[in-house]
């Protein structure tokens, strides 16, 4: 009994200090940290305090779902880049809507030298999901400007609402595009394109035409498809990109300036 | 959060008059053999119920509804989970103590909710989504120490067991990801008692 004792509790002392969370108790609880919450909030504080050049870097990258390894690669090379203001996370940052999952990217983005933002895709929404993006990054839609750029973020996981007519949020995106006093570029981020299965089939009319409707969108960003790919889809001068997975090893480098951009794929 | 205490208080009621009546010199067979009351493990915050155990006393099968209250988990959740433990070897000690030095077991857990699915609606093309969110199976190991004692002329035991334990979803993550992910990072502890009726 001795001997026993003699091994059980320092085995135990040293699972009580190895994990970081010793205790779950459901798969779906929403445990987070105060620095594991609203994160979107925090992470555009952090962007509108950095200087603004002539030229605006920043990275599109996205599917980080069940690909730690290849993410925490990700960060390695993304770190590399020259001049980068922050990353976009285009969504499905988790695999199974789980909690757990959302807290291991976050350790594994904040090792970024840049802040990083998200729009949410359709694995988060799987579950506890979509509360637990809301608590640990905030709204669904939002939009934040950074220099000459105004960034919109929407919901357009449409499948994940029954294809209802509520997602992606018509309303709400046409008076964030009315709203821009200062002409801004804009910049629509979200993560189902509204060319895939996934998106409204009623909605993609509208959306689209939305965004080829404002002379400030040039073009805009998503993920979801699991590959690079990018196109005037439909011909009508906006321009869509795709940024594929983590487990494709691959994201984007979007650079935009005074009457223009540039977009490059990077593998790593 | 008090819509889900009612039932499971109700539940407990259930469990301690089935243990009054196991207190009748012969149990019926459909008696349980053993309450158990459970911390963590990811079938709630807390849970408990009764069980069975096999005539060698080495496999016990239980039915435990869980509860996890909002302040814990962030959302409260109740669940129900049928489990099962074998513990093969005994050592017995002084003073009628004992020890069931190793034990490994299998869960199926069942989370109550409306976005929780077990068949995924017809929007979804099949295969969509591989996995239930409503039912989680996961696997544990542990130990339990415990003593017999005597109480009111009949034969009882009281076991203090502990598991560490993970579930499908994070094995899965673990395996393609071992480079980040430590076995740590998806191992959980859960501690419980049972109390038996032998």
């Amino acid at each position: 009994m001795k001997n026993i004792l003699r091994w059980t509790i320092p085995g135990l002392a040293f699972l009580f200090a190895s994990c970081d969370s010793l205790f779950q108790y459901n798969p779906n609880e929403e445990t987070l940290l105060d620095r594991e919450k609203d994160l979107t909030a925090k992470n555009i504080a952090r962007i509108s305090q950095l200087p603004v050049a002539d030229t605006t870097r920043f990275i599109l990258m996205g599917d980080t779902q069940r690909w730690y390894d290849e993410c925490e690669d990700f960060v390695k090379s993304a770190n590399q880049q020259k001049n980068i203001s922050f990353v976009l996370h285009a969504g499905d940052i988790s695999d199974f809507g789980l909690t757990q999952e959302f807290k291991w990217v976050n350790e594994i983005m904040l090792r970024l030298k840049y802040p990083y933002v998200t729009v949410i895709g359709n694995h988060d929404i799987v579950a506890n999901g979509s509360a637990t993006y809301r608590k640990m990054f905030g709204p669904l839609n939002y939009t934040f400007a950074f220099g000459r750029d105004r960034f919109i973020f929407i919901n357009t996981n449409s499948r994940e609402y029954a294809f209802d007519g509520s997602v992606p949020d018509i309303g709400w995106l046409k008076a964030q595009l009315a709203d821009n006093p200062e002409q801004k570029n804009t910049i629509v981020v979200a993560h189902v394109p509204p060319f895939d299965a996934d998106f409204d089939k009623e909605l993609e009319k509208p959306y689209t035409e939305a965004l080829a409707g404002d002379p400030t969108v040039k073009f805009s960003l998503y993920g979801h498809q699991h590959r690079f790919h990018d196109g005037e889809i439909y011909d009508d001068g906006v321009h869509y990109y795709l940024t594929t997975s983590m487990g494709a090893r691959g994201y984007m480098v979007v650079s935009t300036w005074k009457g223009g951009y540039k977009v490059e794929r990077v593998e790593f | 959060m008090k819509k889900y205490l009612l039932p499971f208080l109700f539940l407990l009621s259930l469990s301690v008059s089935a243990q009054e009546v196991g207190l009748s010199p012969r149990r019926k067979w459909f008696l349980p053999d053993h309450l158990k009351l459970q911390f963590a493990g990811n079938i709630g915050f807390l849970s408990g119920g009764p069980g069975y155990v096999s005539r060698n006393m080495t496999l016990e099968t239980d039915l435990l509804i869980g509860f996890l209250p909002q302040k814990f988990g962030g959302d409260a959740l109740v669940s129900t989970t049928l489990k099962t433990t074998y513990s093969p070897w005994r050592i017995s000690l002084k003073d009628s103590y004992y020890i069931r030095p190793f034990s490994i077991g299998a869960y199926m857990s069942y989370t109550f909710g409306p976005q929780f699915d077990t068949k995924w609606p017809s929007y979804y093309p099949s295969g969509y989504y591989w996995w239930a969110t409503s039912i989680r199976p996961g696997a544990f190991i542990g130990g339990k120490a415990g003593r017999h004692v005597v109480l009111n002329n009949r034969r009882r035991s009281m076991e203090f067991y502990y598991e560490l334990g993970t579930y499908d979803l994070l094995i899965v993550s673990y395996i393609q990801n071992k480079g980040f992910l430590k076995i740590n990072d998806i191992v959980s502890l859960s501690l419980g008692l049972k109390f038996g009726f032998d």
